[in-house]
């Protein structure tokens, strides 16, 4: 689109060119510097003023990935490895489960204009506004009585809360755009209903499955508060054991730095593979990008 | 021939099953739906109550004896307050900021696509995690935020850890994170405007601030309507940020919402004050989300088309 | 009965009841063209038929056999889409051997079946491709092969030219009756286009208002449309109906209308009542020089139709009549005169909007 304002005279593009390399210092430069971060030693990192000339060390992630910390004041045991496979573990089957229960019920929105289905959907998509704490702390009182306090299972559960909606709702979107017409030739040839389903409209819907699935899976990665009530040390994902890391081992920032970079990683890297349906997805399907 | 089809029973069209088809496939989400009533519905249930779980045996029925209190209840206000106060900073500022971002990265060019994506980092981080980021960043021994305004000569700026700059603190980190949501729906709102009223009010030489206020703002309104709307509803919730940055303090300077009825459940065990809180912020989200969500369809119907 | 029956089938939509009872039969061999409005109902005819519309209520036999309550895969009946609905993510060849694969053919007979099917439809060089290297044509022709590989006894056909170019309409329609006959199917097609109906129907089902309002051969439609609406509706460009007040005649009744005195052999009933009579564009000559009972109109203006020129002309009289004539006219501004072919003039009371029923033996007798 050609521009409006700002045309011909050199100074509003400078001008432009500034703002735009301020806003991207800012943005990016938090990132950038816990990153180095994780590569300096204590001393450097404590040095004043900060100095971009240092050795690079890969101290701080061995001790992460073997679990073990040498200080002088003795050894110290860092559960992290486990925070990052619970991590893994939560999202992926969360989103696996998600997309189990929630790619049929998105079919049936679609295809079947029913009541009980709306009722559902909007249910479902006014839950993803509902305080979380409000569900969390009964639901933190029945997992106890039910055994579900502190297990993958309860946890996964609950993670259908941020998961659901978001497939529900996108890939019902992608499912709406796809005409019906192919699906019914198809039934029309002699095949299932489920041979319909499982052929025709799961393909064809496709690549909105697997952006729902990316975009549910980071943002059940990012969640905090869920594993903060419902898991002790053993189940917390990332998000709650870098925070207790920071409590446990206090001084220790280039861990630190570092544990927060590989509980970043994961989530930018599927961003940057994904950015084509952040847009969608950040917009529950209302907005394409 | 009215008569002849009423003498016949019509038969249904199609097998018994493929009426119960929808049902069956929705009956998973409709189960976790009912698994999320259940504890609201008990959690509406706690907040008639007295009852807090270091003193099982006061437990009772109180009614509304919860809400009225807080009615003459100073800590409840000052919650209202400060959950506010958040709320109106961090979704005024990451508005007009994003705004002006996204007018900024408006031109599809490779640089601005680049821009764009890497400006979405921030809101991919997870926003306890941004947090200890920024903790990191404003630590007073060696973080570099700290040292860079020591070069401006301040130097008794204590970010989050001092109750005057607390609130400061966590809402430059919720605008860090955020501003790039609304940043986004609008520029993905700008890029989709039809050209051509743009190209009239170029040809008829219209000044470019009639150009912004009288085409582009009100053209782009149903985005920043529903970007708004998204933030506030998330904002009036925020709980990761500052439960992770402080945990509501120093003292009683973040309580939010949230954090206030997290605090009132594990660290003072009152069940029914934190329902009830719980129940407030569910009421004025619940409004919000209603509203919203009439936005929310508008900008859906216009991109999937009427259905 | 062999082919297709259909007994008072209703769909309805909450309160708005869209079909209200049609019933149909439709023997094998036989070409039944389903005409209609736009919105009128004539897909979700098709697609009540075929069991894929939930909100339909009908008895459907097929070839005898009782299909109501089966799903659409158990209906054994082959369609052709008016977008086609080809399978994107799959081969020409695939698309039209989706049929058989439902229906555990071997391999080796599906490979003869698609391969005798696609040279009939001569689209052997692109069976390889996917339908997004299709043009229209031969997606058109990849979705009716597909329609037709299963051999079903009823092949339901929605508009599948409407989506195509001209030239192509053209080809089609002189390859689809052959076609047709060689399935063997009692076929529903539904077309929008009156001479597309009429160059394939046996039968044409006008379609309105949730009933089939008239059930004849597209000559006998065109002829002697039993209401103003089908006469309207069947017909291109649309039929010219003026209102005037027959006074009886000596072999029926006599009217005047946009300067013509008509004598039409239809009931005398129709006498002293408010009627429209209806003369097709078809019917209409024009002449530069005056002619016994012609009646003067100024041309105003012309358009060509394929080989014809529809000519909008104003009679003396005031009323506004359209014309298809073959041969050059007149510039625009000319005073002609009409001469009107009245054998094939029809008279409809104005408020029912029913035909007046011809008298035509008692012409005989009285001839």
């Amino acid at each position: 689109m050609a521009r409006i304002d700002g045309t011909g005279s050199p100074i509003p593009r400078i001008l432009r060119a500034i703002a735009l390399v301020v806003v991207l210092v800012f943005f990016l430069f938090p990132i950038l510097w816990i990153f180095l971060m994780s590569f300096q030693t204590n001393e450097t990192i404590l040095a004043i003023p900060p100095s971009l000339a240092f050795t690079p060390t890969l101290i701080n992630y061995t001790s992460l990935i073997s679990g073990h910390l040498q200080t002088a004041a003795g050894s110290l045991d860092l559960p992290f490895m486990h925070n990052l496979f619970n991590s893994v573990l939560l999202s992926s089957v969360s989103v696996l489960v998600s997309l189990v229960l929630g790619v049929p019920a998105a079919y049936a929105f679609a295809r079947f204009r029913f009541r009980l289905g709306e009722d559902i959907a909007f249910t479902l998509l006014s839950f993803r506004f509902a305080p979380p704490l409000l569900v969390l702390l009964p639901l933190s009182l029945y997992f106890k009585d039910l055994g579900l306090a502190n297990t993958y299972t309860g946890l996964i559960w609950v993670y259908q809360l941020i998961c659901l909606p978001l497939i529900l709702w996108i890939v019902r979107g992608y499912f709406e755009d796809a005409s019906p017409d192919v699906e019914y030739a198809y039934r029309v040839d002699g095949h299932s209903w489920w041979r319909a389903f499982t052929r025709i409209a799961i393909p064809l819907a496709g690549p909105g499955i697997a952006a729902a699935g990316l975009l549910a899976f980071i943002f059940a990665w990012n969640n905090f508060v869920f594993a903060l009530i419902l898991a002790s040390a053993d189940k917390q994902p990332v998000t709650v054991g870098a925070l207790a890391f920071v409590t446990a081992s206090g001084i220790q920032y280039g861990q630190i730095a570092a544990a927060i970079v590989l509980s970043i990683m994961p989530t930018l890297a599927l961003a940057l593979y994904a950015q084509r349906w952040l847009v969608e997805g950040l917009s529950l399907g209302a907005v394409k990008g | 021939m009215s008569d002849t089809t009423h003498s016949t029973p019509a038969a249904v069209s199609g097998p018994r099953s493929a009426r119960l088809l929808p049902y069956l496939l929705s009956l998973p989400a409709l189960l976790v739906c009912v698994g999320i009533l259940v504890p609201f519905v008990t959690a509406a249930y706690y907040s008639l109550q007295r009852y807090k779980l270091s003193m099982p045996q006061r437990r009772g029925f109180i009614w509304f004896d919860q809400y009225w209190n807080f009615f003459n209840d100073a800590d409840f206000w000052h919650t209202v307050y400060v959950s506010m106060l958040y709320t109106v900073s961090t979704v005024g500022v990451e508005l007009l900021l994003g705004l002006g971002i996204a007018l900024l990265l408006r031109e599809r060019s490779k640089v601005n696509n680049a821009a764009s994506v890497a400006l979405l980092l921030p809101l991919m981080t997870a926003p306890a995690i941004a947090a200890l980021m920024w903790k990191l960043m404003t630590n007073p021994g060696f973080g570099v935020l700290s040292w860079v305004i020591s070069l401006f000569g301040v130097t008794d700026f204590k970010w989050a850890s001092a109750p005057s700059s607390a609130m400061f603190t966590v809402v430059l980190v919720d605008v860090w994170v955020y501003t790039p949501f609304i940043m986004i729906l609008l520029l993905a709102g700008l890029r989709s405007l039809p050209t051509q009223p743009f190209e009239a009010a170029k040809l008829d030489g219209v000044p470019a601030h009639f150009v912004f206020f009288r085409i582009t703002l009100p053209m782009l309104m149903p985005y920043m309507v529903t970007a708004t709307l998204f933030r506030l509803l998330d904002s009036i919730q925020q709980f990761d940020i500052v439960y992770a940055m402080t945990q509501g303090g120093p003292g009683d300077s973040l309580l939010l919402f949230q954090v206030s009825a997290y605090l009132d459940f594990f660290q003072y065990t009152n069940v029914g004050r934190s329902a009830a809180l719980m129940m407030i912020l569910w009421a004025i989200t619940y409004a919000l989300s209603n509203v919203f969500i009439k936005q929310w369809l508008k900008l859906r119907e216009r991109t999937h088309g009427a259905h | 009965m062999n082919g297709l029956d259909i007994h008072g089938l209703r769909v309805a939509f909450g309160r708005n009841e869209l079909l209200k009872g049609i019933d149909l039969t439709v023997a094998p061999g036989e070409t039944l063209v389903l005409f209609g409005p736009s919105g009128c109902g004539k897909t979700v005819l098709l697609r009540a038929i075929a069991g894929l519309e939930p909100a339909a209520r009908a008895n459907v036999r097929i070839a005898g056999r009782d299909v109501s309550t089966l799903g659409p895969e158990s209906r054994g009946l082959g369609m052709a889409f008016q977008n086609f609905a080809l399978y994107p993510h799959m081969t020409a060849r695939e698309n039209i051997a989706s049929p058989l694969q439902a229906r555990n053919v071997t391999p080796a007979d599906i490979e003869t079946r698609v391969n005798e099917v696609a040279a009939l439809l001569r689209i052997t060089h692109v069976l390889g491709h996917s339908p997004k290297e299709l043009s229209n044509g031969q997606k058109q022709r990849t979705a009716l092969a597909r329609a037709l590989v299963g051999k079903p006894k009823v092949l339901l056909l929605d508009d599948p030219l409407r989506n195509v170019d001209a030239k192509l309409r053209y080809e089609m329609r002189l390859e689809l009756p052959r076609l047709l006959r060689a399935a063997g199917a009692a076929t529903i097609y539904v077309s929008q286009d009156y001479r597309e109906a009429m160059g394939l129907a046996d039968r044409v089902a006008i379609l309105l208002d949730g009933h089939i309002a008239q059930l004849a051969p597209p000559e006998e439609i065109y002829d002697a449309p039993n209401s103003v609406k089908v006469a309207r509706l069947f017909g291109d460009p649309p039929i010219n109906l003026l209102p005037c007040r027959p006074v009886a005649g000596p072999r029926g009744v006599a009217v005047s209308a946009a300067g013509w005195q008509i004598n039409l052999a239809v009931e005398r009933g129709a006498a002293g009542r408010s009627c429209l009579l209806g003369i097709r564009p078809e019917a209409i000559a024009l002449s530069q020089s005056e002619q016994p009972g012609a009646a003067r109109a100024q041309l105003i203006a012309t358009t060509p139709l394929h080989e014809r020129l529809v000519v909008l002309l104003r009679a003396a009289t005031g009323e506004e009549v359209v014309a298809s004539v073959l041969g050059a006219v007149p510039p625009p501004g000319s005073a002609v005169w009409l001469m009107a072919d009245t054998t094939h003039a029809l008279l409809f009371d104005a408020e029912s909007g029913a035909r007046i029923p011809a008298v035509a033996q008692m012409v005989e007798h009285a001839a």
